[in-house]
């Protein structure tokens, strides 16, 4: 009896080991919403871009999915004491897709090239130069220390290519099947309808089991999710919110709810009555029911903003959220001077941001409650972007709507362009025009404080001093909401927004 | 009068006729009519199927459809007179100039028509958006220049008919100016075509405000709108049927309404321009 | 009718040399620019202004206008700001999915669209002719997007019959070429029905049917035949509805086709690839009307081409 007892327990644990056991083979497909502008690291913009780069050029330092740098290309790296000069030590034994070696050399000619991006405000100018030290070791030299580098080196916009294929690439011409180290090659891009990556044999780490993975652009969230109901799709981004207890309930089907790094929120004209007053800011925190917006609009993805970087951020401090209470936003208004509210503006982007439309009318809609009459004006994205990137003396706007995706995971990102003076718009992103010595001095010491508890005490403070300022209404942090078939076995959701086939297989 | 008994003997334009007087009710007494304020939200209440409290449900701010439905009336309605209207003052005049004197003018106007023809219409409307920025005005503006040309290529085919008819040339004999023959005379005999057109192009341009809406420029909420209302819903479809439904079915109405209104009217009014509008 | 058919390109020219004008000048009075579009909320205003100077936007408006068309005399429709890639293969390889999907739409609007209607007219008042017009009407009046959507639902999802999106197969053209040709086969029936009644009053079908030619052959032959002018004039017209509904198809169906490009363009203020699609539309647009000409010689040979 306890022989075939024990005998069962094999057989069973053989099974869960067989059925656990990666399949190798077969081919992936993902269905995401935006084609990539590019796949030339110096000149993508956009998170589903980057999502498909890094499964062929690797970067130099990995971001994982629960947010630790990790190494990758580079090994080991040190932060001299005085926070001005960063040493890399490079991989050995790696090699591009067209049989280059990866080394110092090749990691210069990439970040050289790099500075001439988009991004190139990542590593540059705080970066003043780089040398190679040998054959593996590459070294920063920073004008000022920067706290937040190690982290900027993870975003996928600084993924290293073949210095081959860089130096053959004519001048003033894009590289168009980029070549890097990755688990996947380039293999195939029809425009508007499909990226195919086939697996590298020769990668330098654990291979990747499928023999290829497809990323297919499907702009209509709804017609996405019919694609992976049907069986055409194997997993998708953004899950109409609304449609999550139906996916979760579908046999076949798994509903994936992830962090996202992005926080919205609606920026006051800081410098334009009546929000120069902070009673009026903060009347209108309280005026808005965000818990609700969040239930019943978001279908509960995501999360109450309770900072103005969102919990998985490094520095992130929570604050004693601004509950619903229109009488209090009652009061404050009166004692403000506007018992009977005023009118304004509010502009908003549709289609950017998850349910950014419905979100802004629910806002409209409680400040009316308390007497506020904000007229809703929403802008194609190009013109909205180009409406809020003016001079002050130009910027009419009472309120907009915005989202700011922290992708480095570190406090600065998130910070320092929307609240510093020297960021006002049109130079950098400070929209809004906020202006606060105290909050120049913690954003200007956080940067230069290398040891981490410090600079996190740091950021508490300064979260804490803007939390109460209310230079936003604070909304919500965005989550994502992913759907895969339960036959696609360990995809990577990551909070950065991607969906990474590296180690993903098919049970079939 | 006998325009009025033929129309009636048509059947299906006497029930085009019957819907659009219905449309234009509802929009008059829309506040009477409306069980609820279209604009009061409970977020709680959102996307209820009908029922005996909501009659047709409620919208994803937990706003009565119903309501929103009849206030949409105003605003659809609008926007199509308006739009139309537009697109027949920016239009007929340029046609009837360049019908009656011809010459080098003509050709160019024509030229200019062709271009705008040639340029696909949902793109000017789109652009004429981004331009001028989203709203209700500047909806009925975008598309009432993507109407215009239309209306330059049919008042100005029928203004080259007209004018080699016996009472223009009679008229010009005994030295009428241009200008009046053109008011008396030309834009009279041209009504027929444009009031047919007029009303074939109403229902495009429901069909138009409501393809604005799906792509986010149409009008703004919270006012209600048909066409903003049925692009909203798209992102529920499969939650909430009812949304999508009950907005797309007024349109299909209206549109419906305007079709029959004008394939009556062209009937009574003119039977030769069937084989031309 | 070589002849004409070279005079009437010859005439196209103008209004294209019209359209690159109109589209020009267009592009560039939507707000934003290329630099903001694509480098989105983060970017810097030293990065915009850069970009500015590569793309020769910090030019005077009428240098750009004649690099523009002295690139277009050469054939050269300039290179994508955004993706890099020359605007000739890009619109290219989008133009020929939308090209399958009109032209399918075309033909099925005119296939339908003809037989609905003569049917229709051959028995007037009869049940089934109000049922068609009342169909056709309601085809007539669903937004193109509202119907795609509920047609998807009801194949690909409750019957699991036909793919729901994408273009892999001959099989994914059904769905968006139905959706899209809906409203024109209502359209080209009613116009066919109304048409067809008007000529079968005619005297030449009279005599034809005493003459005691069948039924069939009498609509078929002579009624059919005659009312075939304005019912191609009106197909022909069709056409650029159909590359209008076009924008909307692509977006439901995720059909990778020129209407998307054209929205993704606007959006991304890629000004070459705008003013390249909206010209090649342009183009398509001139051929077809000049191929619907051409065919009334076909279906009338009594029309002469001076």
């Amino acid at each position: 009896m306890a022989r075939k007892a024990l005998l069962l327990a094999c057989v069973f644990l053989v099974g869960l080991a067989a059925w656990a056991a990666p399949k190798p083979g077969g081919e992936m497909v993902i269905g995401f919403g935006t084609d990539p502008e590019s796949l030339d690291p110096n000149k993508i913009t956009s998170a589903p871009a980057g999502m498909v780069l890094t499964h062929v050029a690797e970067t130099l330092l990995l971001m994982t999915e629960d947010l630790k740098v990790a190494p990758l290309l580079v090994e080991n790296w040190t932060v001299s004491e005085d926070g001005l000069t960063v040493l890399l030590y490079i991989r050995k034994g790696v090699f591009f897709h067209d049989g280059a070696p990866l080394n110092a050399d090749a990691v210069k000619v990439n970040l050289e090239r790099f500075r001439k991006a988009t991004y190139a405000f990542l590593l540059f100018p705080r970066v003043n130069t780089i040398d190679v030290v040998d054959e593996y070791t590459v070294r920063f030299n920073l004008d000022k220390p920067f706290a937040p580098l190690i982290a900027h080196l993870t975003h996928n916009f600084v993924a290293i290519v073949s210095p081959k294929q860089i130096a053959e690439l004519p001048e003033g011409k894009d590289i168009l099947e980029p070549v890097g180290t990755g688990p996947f090659k380039f293999d195939a891009w029809v425009r508007g309808d499909y990226v195919r990556l086939v697996r590298n044999d020769n990668y330098w780490g654990d291979k990747a089991y499928l023999d290829s993975v497809v990323f297919k652009v499907i702009p209509s969230d709804a017609t996405r999710l019919v694609l992976l109901e049907t069986g055409q799709l194997h997993a998708m981004m953004r899950v109409p919110p609304l449609d999550a207890s139906r996916v979760a309930a579908t046999a076949g089907l798994e509903l994936l709810n992830i962090p996202s790094v992005r926080t919205i929120y609606i920026a006051f004209n800081y410098q334009k009555a009546p929000f120069t007053d902070v009673r009026i800011r903060q009347a209108i925190n309280y005026a808005v029911d965000k818990e609700a917006i969040v239930k019943e609009i978001l279908g509960g993805v995501g999360g109450v903003s309770d900072a103005a970087i969102m919990p998985l951020v490094f520095g992130h401090a929570g604050q004693e959220p601004y509950t619903y209470d229109p009488e209090k936003a009652r009061d404050l208004l009166k004692a403000a001077g506007f018992p009977s509210g005023f009118k304004c503006t509010l502009y908003h982007p549709t289609g950017r941001y998850m349910m950014d439309a419905a979100v802004a009318e629910a806002v409209q809609a409680y400040l009316a409650e308390v007497g506020i009459d904000a007229k809703l004006v929403t802008m194609e994205w190009a013109a909205y972007l180009a409406y809020l990137r003016k001079p002050q003396s130009e910027a009419t706007f009472d309120m907009f709507m915005l989202g700011w995706g922290c992708v480095t995971l570190d406090a600065d990102y998130g910070l320092f362009a929307l609240f510093h003076t020297s960021e006002w718009a049109p130079v950098g992103s400070n929209r809004s025009f906020y202006s606060d010595p105290t909050v120049d001095t913690l954003l200007d010491l956080a940067r230069v404080v290398s040891d981490p508890v410090g600079r996190r005490a740091t950021y508490a403070s300064l979260l804490t001093y803007l939390w109460k300022d209310a230079p936003w209404l604070y909304l919500h942090y965005e989550g994502q909401l992913n759907a895969q078939r339960t036959v696609a076995k360990d995809l990577i959701h990551h909070p950065r927004e991607y969906i990474l086939a590296h180690k993903a297989w098919l049970d079939q | 009068m006998h325009t009025l008994k033929r129309m009636v003997k048509h059947r299906l334009a006497l029930v085009g006729m019957i819907i659009i007087l219905g449309f234009l009710v509802v929009a008059a007494f829309a506040p009477q009519l409306s069980p609820r304020d279209p604009l009061k939200f409970s977020l709680a209440n959102k996307l209820r199927p009908p029922s005996g409290e909501y009659m047709l449900g409620t919208d994803e701010l937990g706003r009565d459809l119903f309501s929103r439905i009849l206030h949409g009336t105003r605003v659809s309605l609008m926007m199509a007179v308006v739009s139309v209207a537009l697109g027949l003052v920016l239009g007929a005049p340029v046609g009837a100039v360049s019908g009656f004197y011809g010459g080098a003018s003509d050709i160019l106007t024509q030229r200019l028509v062709d271009v705008l023809m040639a340029f696909p219409g949902i793109l000017l409307a789109i652009m004429v958006v981004a331009v001028l920025g989203p709203g209700l005005w500047n909806t009925m503006l975008a598309v009432g220049i993507s109407f215009a040309p239309t209306y330059v290529r049919v008042v100005r085919s029928s203004v080259l008919e007209i004018r080699e008819r016996e009472f223009v040339e009679a008229a010009r004999a005994v030295g009428t100016s241009s200008l009046t023959i053109i008011r008396r005379h030309i834009l009279p005999n041209c009504l027929a075509p444009l009031i047919v057109l007029s009303t074939l192009q109403m229902a495009n341009a429901i069909l138009w405000a409501a393809g604005l809406g799906f792509l986010g420029l149409g009008a703004q909420p919270p006012t209600p709108e048909w066409g903003t209302m049925l692009g909203r819903s798209q992102t529920y479809i499969r939650v909430a049927p009812h949304y999508a439904m009950f907005p797309g079915a007024a349109i299909a109405l209206a549109v419906l309404g305007f079709n029959l209104l004008g394939d009556g009217l062209r009937d009574a009014l003119d039977p030769r321009l069937r084989g031309r509008l | 009718m070589i002849q004409y058919a070279v005079r009437r390109l010859l005439l196209a020219i103008p209004t294209l040399f019209g359209v690159t004008l109109l589209v020009f000048s267009m592009v560039r009075m939507l707000p934003g620019d290329p630099a903001q579009a694509m480098a989105g909320v983060h970017a810097t205003q030293e990065y915009i202004e850069q970009v500015r100077r590569t793309l020769g936007l910090d030019q005077p408006l009428h240098v750009q206008y004649g690099r523009f068309m002295i690139g277009l005399f050469r054939g050269d429709l300039g290179t994508s700001i955004r993706t890099g890639l020359p605007v000739s293969r890009e619109v290219w390889s989008r133009m020929v999915p939308t090209l399958e999907l009109t032209l399918v739409s075309l033909f099925l609007a005119t296939f339908f669209g003809v037989a609905v209607g003569v049917i229709s007219s051959t028995k007037p008042y009869s049940v089934f002719d109000y049922t068609s017009m009342f169909g056709a009407l309601v085809g007539l009046s669903a937004p193109v997007f509202w119907l795609g959507l509920m047609l998807m639902l009801l194949f690909s999802v409750r019957l699991g019959w036909l793919p729901a999106a994408g273009r892999s197969g001959p099989i994914n053209l059904i769905l968006p070429s139905v959706t899209l040709a809906a409203s024109s086969v209502a359209l080209v029936a009613r116009f066919t029905r109304s048409t067809m009644l008007e000529v079968m009053r005619q005297d030449y079908v009279n005599t034809a049917r005493a003459k005691g030619l069948r039924q069939r052959a009498v609509v078929l032959r002579h009624a059919l035949r005659n009312a075939l002018i304005p019912i191609v004039t009106i197909i022909g017209l069709r056409f650029g509805a159909l590359l209008s509904g076009a924008v909307l198809t692509e977006t439901v169906f995720a059909w990778p086709g020129v209407g998307r490009l054209m929205v993704d363009s606007i959006s991304a203020r890629d000004y070459p690839v705008v003013q390249g699609a909206v010209l090649l539309l342009a183009l398509a647009f001139v051929i077809i009307n000049l191929v619907v000409d051409l065919l009334y010689g076909v279906v009338n040979p009594r029309i002469q081409y001076d």
